[in-house]
């Protein structure tokens, strides 16, 4: 398996809280991965780790068998990029700025360059003006352009974000709970993006609440229950593991209905 | 030697004490709204005016000549004052911006510290220059022997020391022991959640003005009859040491004021003495250290690390 | 060549607000206030008498007797009179701003005349009735001025025009070309209106700041009418062009009225601090770092250009041809703004107002000490000569031709060069991937980190890059005041120059030299209130923050980050996708 993102042994402790105890994973090429838990389970810490913000108290994570800095603009830099849970625009800039800030560490202009405005400059420009165009369009906010970031719908806000990260050329991206907020049919939308990102070619994480969700768009799914990585496996494994089911899912449905069944009968 | 050395922290714990109070003043006001008021080194110093007005135009002669009658009540004029400056600054400045961002009501703290500060130049006859406040005290000095020599600690020296410490003490204990203390460090701590609990955030506001102008402008009496003159300067430079020291104790800490002013006043007077440059460079100490702490360890001695939230 | 005038659809909406019940007299009122400021014009204005000057005399009523002799103020009220009277007859679109601008124009120009008369005459007698004088005209001036701002305000709520006028190239550079000599003959005569004051010009101040209510209400007309916007987009599409003739526009002041040594020299002035703080601009205003010891760095240009000039009391003994000395100097101050940025990394909002406040103020007291023999200390460092090209000192005049040219114009043009090159960098840099960043960084840091920007280096750049500038400008601020000393850097000084660029408006290019005119301006021509300007700056700081925290030009940014509520006209496209949605 060509892992291309490996967290091995991660363990965060805050003072005496331990929000994450040997937390080890791959995510192959192409794969998208589902991470679900109940609400402080450490989903968000994980992400907050791989990325660099946070530095593990023990283990590493590594790209492509690098380990990565504690540093999340390098983290950027190699490929691994990511949205926020609570969404995180620049929000007096509009759409296209925003985007174009994305495109910043792919960029070649440097300051000198920046200052005289030459041939280099104008190229740099143009080019990150064509991307920012495209990936924009992919996202569908091409009529946003120039609509500021504060002002836009809550599910574009959440498509900004992706075409923002998407910007800095990833070959993993994070998502942080893309669909919180959004009804069925935007959730869907968000469901299919997710799949076109996967055929440009990234590989993709993504922390959910909504288990239809995940269990619908993911190749594997990660089950994190206080810190620690519960299960690991195929939508269908996970969903009829018991310890989950206890855990977090509570019981399928079919199950229920037996329950119930059986205890009218008895009455 | 000793009797120098001695001497200098003598100075230093004098002034430290003063700085303290004033500290006290910053401290809270930062715990509980998140905001630098760049203004309170003005309300110290025109606690000091209100009080020498209150002397000079009200006072009956023979009150001024007893110390013991004009010292309380040049103290209340003082606090009076500061508290109505304060008061006034809170509720048209301060509270219209509560929820703008950060830059604006820093902005409008710089702007009412130069407003206060020339408009007592201005307004208050003969403020130009240095004006002479009553030595409203015990005057003289103890000198306490030393091997060595004397250790020369004015009796206004002792009264800032022994007064600021009875506030300070006073103050903690009004904060963690009562309610309306209680009511003080929930606001501080989420003042959403404690409106939720029944507890107006703008009256808690107004009090912790109150409380940081009341030891501002016993400071700034206390400051005057030690020295034996005033000027408008005195609320920048002292200001910026309160600040300091607030930092240097751990902003938001009430221990860490007291703590932080003793410092600051230790190291000044010190530094003066003994450092290169001599006097004339003790400023200038004063804002490494600011630096270095703001840099290195931002919550002080007493401060929390700013909490990781997983 | 198309010829329409756009209107943003809607139908006049129903007046609402407190104004409401006012609405359907909005006619009247108008008329009336419009008739009774004519009047008010007329009539004679005080009841003693006053210097010679641009100054109505004592009179009786002279209504009749001299109806078009009036001038100054009482010229631009009947103006402005006329002017509501017509608006309230013709029906054109947005007439209930116009009409509000027009109205506190007069209101304006009444109350700065009034104030004056009323404090050098002693008391309200000068403008009614006294020693058997009557003159009523700033009462009814004044009450006319209301009126037509109440009409106004009932009739404001209509949609702001959007002119979509359109023409060929050579028209539009016509337009822009005459707007803006309009704007350098405007500018002129705002500076020289009152003359100087002195003893024997007692009434300077008046008539300036009766000129400038003028000049307000007026633009405040135009901006409602959708002018100005219009003109603004016309430059935007000709924006070299605009650039170009802007500049020889402003290279062309020595030839107006305001070509005085005096002017020269306060123009100057202006323009190192307006250089000064486009700089700050870069670090406060793009990059969000509140830098509260900026001004440090102009002394340290300063100083450096000091000590290379070859002054007796350098520390040099050594005479560096100008050009170089503001390379140097400019290096100077970008090492120490690199020095200054790098332990303020991780230091965030007030706490790097602090630190940057500290190394300020360790700037001042170790210049105040003459560390190293480099500032003079209290003697500071006098002696320093004139910059001199071509034989000519830049301290004399210049006769080119047959137009003599004032002293000090050779410095005025070297500093417009000055300010045009900082102002290309400024505007370079902001459209820029560094100035994205600088913006991004402002907005969010940790988000702007997460999308690979490094911010380390990118704070410090901002930093050197504002050190650069301001030492650049004190290099030029040396040789034009001919001596340096640390009275000139100190923390309120920093302040000021904050208060320029958020007066003038963050992150934009014309704001911070709009800011810096003002607050360099307005002390120079308002000389008799020099005592209060202090106490009148703070006051300033305070109202601006809370009525208008964006500034007067302002950045879109910024104005949606600080007034998210003030209104930007709906452009059509938006218009109507709010109406699709």
């Amino acid at each position: 398996m060509n892992a291309i993102l490996e967290a091995t042994g991660v363990t965060m402790q805050f003072g005496g809280l331990t929000a994450l105890n040997d937390v080890s994973f791959g995510l192959s090429e192409g794969e998208i991965i589902g991470l679900i838990g109940p609400n402080g389970a450490g989903k968000t810490t994980l992400f907050n780790c791989l990325t660099g913000l946070y530095a593990p108290t023990a283990g590493q994570v590594g790209l492509r068998g690098t380990t990565l800095p504690v540093d999340p603009a390098r983290v950027t830099q190699q490929g691994v990029a990511r949205t926020f849970q609570n969404i995180r625009l620049f929000p007096s800039m509009t759409a296209e700025e925003n985007v174009l800030v994305g495109r910043h560490v792919r960029m070649k202009q440097n300051p000198l360059s920046s200052l005289l405005h030459g041939p280099g400059f104008r190229r740099s420009e143009a080019d990150a003006a064509e991307h920012t165009a495209k990936l924009l369009a992919f996202v569908g906010l091409t009529k946003f352009s120039d609509e500021l970031a504060r002002n836009l719908p809550y599910g574009d806000q959440r498509r900004l974000e992706i075409a923002r990260a998407l910007a800095t050329e990833p070959s993993v991206l994070l998502l942080d709970e893309p669909t919180a907020g959004m009804n069925a049919q935007e959730t869907e939308a968000t469901r299919q993006l997710i799949f076109a990102i996967r055929d440009l070619g990234i590989s993709v994480v993504v922390i959910e609440h909504d288990t239809k969700f995940i269990f619908t768009l993911c190749d594997r799914v990660l089950v994190l229950v206080q810190g620690e990585l519960l299960v690991e496996g195929t939508p269908d494994e996970v969903r009829g593991d018991p310890r989950v089911v206890e855990a977090y899912l509570g019981a399928p449905p079919d199950e229920v209905d037996a329950q119930i069944h059986a205890a009218e009968e008895t009455r | 030697m000793l009797p120098t050395l001695l001497s200098q922290i003598v100075n230093g714990l004098v002034l430290g004490s003063l700085i303290g109070l004033i500290a006290l003043g910053y401290t809270m006001v930062y715990g509980i709204i998140q905001l630098i008021n760049f203004a309170h080194g003005e309300i110290f110093m025109i606690g000091a005016y209100g009080g020498l007005a209150m002397f000079t135009y009200l006072l009956p002669t023979f009150v001024q000549q007893q110390w013991y009658l004009a010292l309380p009540l040049l103290l209340l004029a003082g606090a009076g004052v500061s508290v109505g400056v304060a008061l006034i600054m809170e509720r048209f400045a301060y509270r219209p911006l509560r929820n703008a961002p950060r830059l604006a009501p820093l902005i409008t703290a710089l702007g009412v510290s130069v407003a206060l500060q020339e408009g007592v130049r201005v307004f208050y006859p003969g403020a130009t220059a240095a004006l002479p406040f009553p030595k409203v005290f015990v005057q003289g000095t103890w000198a306490i022997p030393v091997p060595g020599g004397t250790v020369p600690l004015r009796w206004t020296g002792l009264l800032i020391i022994v007064v600021s410490l009875v506030l300070a003490f006073a103050l903690n204990s009004f904060v963690n022991n009562s309610r309306m203390g209680r009511a003080m460090r929930a606001t501080s701590q989420d003042r959403d959640v404690a409106r939720l609990m029944g507890i107006d955030p703008d009256r808690v506001i107004v009090l912790t003005f109150v409380l940081g102008a009341t030891l501002a402008g016993v400071a700034g009496i206390l400051y005057g009859a030690d020295l034996g003159f005033i000027n408008i300067d005195i609320g920048f430079q002292n200001g910026i040491f309160a600040f300091t020291a607030a930092v240097l104790g751990g902003i938001g800490s009430i221990k860490g004021a007291v703590a932080g002013g003793l410092s600051i006043g230790l190291i000044k007077a010190l530094g003066g003495q003994y450092l290169p440059g001599g006097t004339a460079y003790d400023y200038v100490w004063i804002f490494v250290v600011l630096i270095a702490v703001l840099v290195f360890r931002p919550q002080g001695f007493f401060g929390e690390t700013e909490r990781v939230r997983a | 060549m198309t010829t329409t005038l756009e209107k943003a659809p809607a139908p006049t909406p129903e007046p609402r607000g407190r104004l409401a019940p006012v609405a359907p007299y909005a006619s009247a009122l108008q008329i009336a206030g419009g008739v009774l400021t004519l009047i008010g014009a007329l009539l004679p204005w005080a009841t003693f008498v006053l210097n010679e000057g641009p100054y109505p005399e004592k009179a009786t009523l002279e209504f009749f007797t001299a109806p078009l002799a009036v001038t100054g103020f009482r010229l631009h009220l009947v103006l402005f009179g006329i002017a509501a009277i017509v608006l309230s007859l013709v029906t054109v679109p947005a007439r209930g701003r116009m009409l509000q601008g027009l109205g506190w124009g007069v209101v304006a120009v009444t109350l700065a005349n009034t104030l004056y008369l009323v404090a050098e005459g002693g008391g309200l007698g000068t403008i009614t009735a006294a020693d058997g004088a009557v003159a009523f005209g700033p009462i009814v001036a004044l009450v006319g001025g209301a009126l037509i701002v109440l009409g106004g305000s009932a009739r404001r709520h209509e949609d702001k025009p959007v002119w979509a006028w359109r023409s060929n190239r050579y028209v539009e550079w016509a337009i822009l070309l005459v707007t803006y000599v309009l704007l350098l003959l405007l500018v002129a005569a705002v500076l020289t209106s009152g003359g100087q004051g002195t003893a024997a010009n007692v009434y300077s101040g008046a008539v300036f700041l009766s000129f400038l209510g003028a000049v307000g209400g007026l633009l405040a007309a135009l901006q409602a009418s959708g002018l100005l916007t219009w003109i603004a987009a016309v430059s935007e599409r000709h924006r070299l062009f605009s650039v170009v003739v802007l500049l020889f526009v402003a290279l062309a002041l020595p030839l107006t009225q305001a070509g005085t040594e005096y002017w020269m020299t306060v123009a100057a002035n202006i323009g190192v601090y307006a250089a000064t703080a486009i700089g700050l601009n870069i670090v406060v205003g793009l990059a969000g770092l509140l830098d509260l010891g900026y001004v440090a760095f102009l002394g340290i240009g300063a100083f450096v250009a000091a000590n290379l000039s070859g002054a007796a009391a350098a520390q040099f003994d050594i005479e560096v041809p100008f050009p170089l000395v503001m390379v140097i100097s400019a290096v100077v101050a970008g090492i120490f703004g690199a020095v200054v940025g790098s332990p303020t990394l991780r230091v965030r909002g007030d706490y790097l107002a602090i630190v940057t406040l500290a190394f300020g103020e360790i700037f001042v007291r170790s210049s105040q000490n003459n560390i190293g023999g480099f500032t003079g200390g209290s003697n500071a460092i006098p002696g320093i000569p004139p910059v001199s090209a071509f034989g000519n000192d830049f301290n004399d005049e210049l006769i080119i031709g047959s137009v003599e040219l004032p002293r000090g114009a050779l410095y005025y043009v070297l500093i417009v060069l000055i300010v045009a090159a900082v102002m290309l960098v400024f505007g370079n840099l902001k459209n820029s991937r560094l100035g994205r960043a600088w913006i991004a960084i402002r907005e969010d840091e940790d988000a702007a980190r997460a999308m690979g920007i490094r911010t380390g280096p990118v704070k410090i750049l901002a930093f050197m890059i504002g050190a650069t500038i301001a030492g650049f400008a004190g290099a030029f601020f040396a040789h034009k005041t001919g001596t340096v000393s640390y009275e000139s850097f100190k923390f309120l000084e920093s302040i000021t120059l904050l208060a320029a660029v958020i007066l003038g408006g963050m992150g934009t290019i014309p704001g911070a030299v709009l800011g810096a005119s003002i607050l360099f301006v307005l002390p120079e021509k308002l000389r008799e209130f020099a005592d209060y300007r202090l106490l009148l700056f703070g006051i300033a700081l305070i109202l601006i923050m809370r009525f208008r925290p964006q500034g007067l030009v302002p950045d879109s940014h910024r104005r949606a980050e600080l007034a998210p509520d003030s209104g930007v006209p709906p452009t059509p496209g938006t218009a109507a996708k709010a109406a699709a949605s």
